[in-house]
């Protein structure tokens, strides 16, 4: 349940019929486009939990499981409703979004001032969203269908990566730039960025702050809706696969600072960090080597790269 | 009464001592050997809820992964027994599978069992020691202490089934006898093992509670509620996290290796998140601020997963997650914060005495 998403899908091709490079640089080149594919996943994992945190100060233990709840919502569409998959993108944006309103509105927004509190109350949650997961669709595991233009490879001079996670990382960069105008470029934004200041006095100003933190919340739970409908034709379904992802994003965002750019660098870094400790040593031991290198930066930037609030810890 | 019955220090005490009397007289009353050894596993539970109850209800450091001393303290244990069913010169057979020919230095000091036991405890302790302190000079705090431990956690799962050679991987290291100590052999089926796993649950309780009603707790407690101010007395605030999170580290550790000896089976299963998010999901159904009530906790939550059978492990665990949302939305304190809340009820209020009346001309006479 620790493997990250990397574990099973790295696959560094080698084309061996590759003249003009030799084998290591290929393999390097290779990887660091892999890195770059790691990389963007972790970035569409994180860009929900940013946003949520970043604005609220909120640290969702959900949110691995509103990335499955993409996931399932992709395979409900197709299944019992033979939707096609990128109508079913936005779906899964609309249906967690709405699922993340709801549990803002019942649960969340009680819990604002105790922050460790809501720790604990959205792992709650993703208990029960497992388990009710778990009892309409059963424990096998699911998959999601993808346009068969998705499922090959492009191969350029030696240098192979497959269609789907090109797909991820153009997916990746729309939805920065679609996150980054509605924060800095749309009323919503001025409002979101006013209330993450000061609440007392964006309220004062008329900002309804309550409604801001809903909707906010919302966003990042259809991003993390987005999220699992990539996930999940990279991978099978199943009720237990946030976690895979939950434990990584949480890391990028900690790293990150809680700003998107924070979390846009933070994701690019550890991506391509693990491709390439994954070249030298294996994909588990790559993994490890993460873990440590974030306790010793965080030990001398506990704030990460890019503090969202100027806060200390 | 002027004073609520639930913070009277001698009626604490006396509730300890009749709640582990009880406890301990267990295997008078059964002699159902899967019984006690199921009931002493619950003790190490019991252990676990008190190491979070002690770091996060006393202290304020949310710990997710105490699964990390547990872990290693039952690795350790399990090194050191299935050391002992080795014949001299020989290695695990699950080494020899994974091509190696000679014992790795890393298991060299759980060839004698003394050392091995000492490392079960040392090493967990250690790692506790070095990393809170990393991060707690580093005031890394709150949530953030919380998702690095998890984080860690996951990093010793990873690791831990990467190395197969050593770890035997994801299989776990199983012992095939039980733990030696000097000639007596720890039968885990017997009533003696289960007044051992006993003993250590209330040496363990009542030095967390000792520690608790020190002047060291009082500190930490304090810096629960404000550590800027603690920083601002003089404190160095540090130390203090790292040492309430080393203490509960080791609790951890000694819960690991009674663990080990009972099922005589570890795996990366201990470092699983889950568990050791459940173990916070004990302390808080009990209530955190209170160590016996989280112990409670542990048993309760515990006992009923394994009364409600497989069948309805589905149901159970929405249960759970619904109860762990209200416990922590309604009842912050658990069910000890309840029986608090009760007593209250029972408790005057102290006569106050009048608020003195200060005049202007007052504040004159006092400046002349």
């Amino acid at each position: 349940m620790v493997a990250g998403p990397a574990r099973h899908h790295i696959t560094v091709c080698v084309n061996f019929g590759g003249h003009e490079m030799d084998i290591s640089s290929i393999a390097f080149a290779n990887s660091l486009i892999l890195g770059l594919s790691i990389a963007s996943i972790f970035f569409v994992a994180a860009l929900g939990l940013t946003i949520i945190y970043g604005t609220a100060g909120v640290i969702n233990m959900a949110h691995g499981e509103f990335i499955m709840l993409g996931a399932y919502t992709v395979y409900a569409m197709q299944t019992f409703l033979g939707v096609p998959y990128f109508l079913c993108i936005p779906a899964a944006f609309i249906v967690v979004g709405a699922i993340g309103f709801a549990v803002e509105k019942s649960l969340i927004r009680y819990l604002y001032e105790r922050p460790l509190d809501t720790l604990l109350a959205t792992w709650g949650v993703s208990l029960i969203l497992i388990q009710g997961t778990r009892l309409i669709f059963g424990s096998e595991p699911k998959f999601v269908q993808i346009p068969s233009f998705l499922s090959s490879n492009v191969e350029v001079g030696g240098l192979s990566l497959g269609a789907f996670r090109i797909f991820i990382i153009l997916m990746a960069l729309a939805l920065a730039a679609s996150v980054w105008f509605i924060f800095y470029r749309s009323d919503f934004g001025i409002k979101i960025r006013a209330v993450t200041q000061n609440r007392e006095m964006a309220a004062s100003f008329g900002i309804n702050s309550g409604q801001v933190y809903s909707f906010t919340f919302a966003l990042g739970a259809g991003l993390a809706g987005v999220a699992g409908a990539l996930f999940g034709a990279l991978n099978i379904v199943l009720p237990t696969m946030g976690i895979e992802y939950v434990v990584e994003a949480f890391l990028t965002v900690i790293t990150g600072g809680g700003a998107l750019m924070g979390s846009a660098i933070a994701s690019l870094a550890i991506g391509e960090w693990q491709s390439i400790f994954a070249l030298v040593t294996n994909s588990t031991f790559a993994q490890f080597m993460i873990f440590v290198l974030i306790v010793v930066f965080l030990r001398f930037r506990p704030e990460g790269l890019i503090s969202a609030s100027g806060k200390r810890r | 009464m002027t004073q609520n019955l639930y913070h009277n220090k001698t009626l604490q005490w006396l509730f300890y001592i009749i709640a582990f009397g009880f406890l301990g007289l267990v295997p008078l009353i059964s002699d159902d050997e899967f019984l006690l050894n199921q009931l002493a596993t619950y003790a190490v539970y019991g252990m676990l809820a008190v190491s979070i109850s002690l770091c996060w209800g006393s202290g304020g450091i949310l710990n997710m992964g105490q699964g990390i001393a547990f872990g290693l303290g039952a690795y350790c244990m399990a090194m050191t027994m299935q050391m002992q069913t080795q014949a001299d010169g020989t290695i695990p057979p699950f080494m020899l599978n994974n091509g190696l020919d000679s014992l790795p230095l890393l298991w060299v000091p759980f060839q004698d069992t003394t050392t091995g036991i000492i490392m079960a405890l040392v090493v967990p302790t250690a790692f506790y020691l070095i990393f809170g302190g990393i991060m707690f000079t580093a005031r890394v705090s709150g949530p953030f202490f919380a998702i690095m431990t998890l984080a860690t956690l996951s990093a010793f799962a990873t690791i831990f089934v990467d190395l197969q050679a050593y770890t035997n991987g994801v299989n776990g290291i199983s012992p095939p006898g039980s733990l030696n100590l000097g000639d007596m052999e720890i039968d885990p089926y017997s009533s003696g093992t289960y007044w051992f796993v006993f003993a250590m649950l209330l040496v363990c309780t009542f030095a967390a509670k000792l520690i608790n009603q020190s002047r060291f707790g009082l500190i930490v407690r304090a810096l629960k509620d404000d550590p800027e101010r603690v920083r601002f007395l003089g404190y160095n605030v540090a130390v203090y996290e790292t040492l309430v999170y080393t203490l509960s580290g080791l609790i951890a550790a000694i819960a690991g290796c009674c663990f080990a000896v009972l099922t005589q089976y570890v795996s990366p299963a201990q470092f699983n998140v889950g568990f050791s998010i459940s173990i916070v999901i004990w302390a808080a159904i009990g209530g955190r601020n209170s160590l016996i009530w989280a112990m409670f906790g542990a048993f309760t939550v515990q006992g009923a997963q394994s009364y409600v059978g497989d069948q309805f492990l589905n149901t159970w665990i929405l249960i759970l997650g619904f109860s762990f949302i209200l416990v922590v939305r309604f009842l912050p304190g658990g069910v000890a914060g309840f029986v608090e809340t009760i007593l209250d009820r029972f408790t005057k209020p102290e006569v106050e005495p009048d608020p003195v009346d200060l005049k202007i001309s007052d504040a004159k006479e006092v400046a002349k």
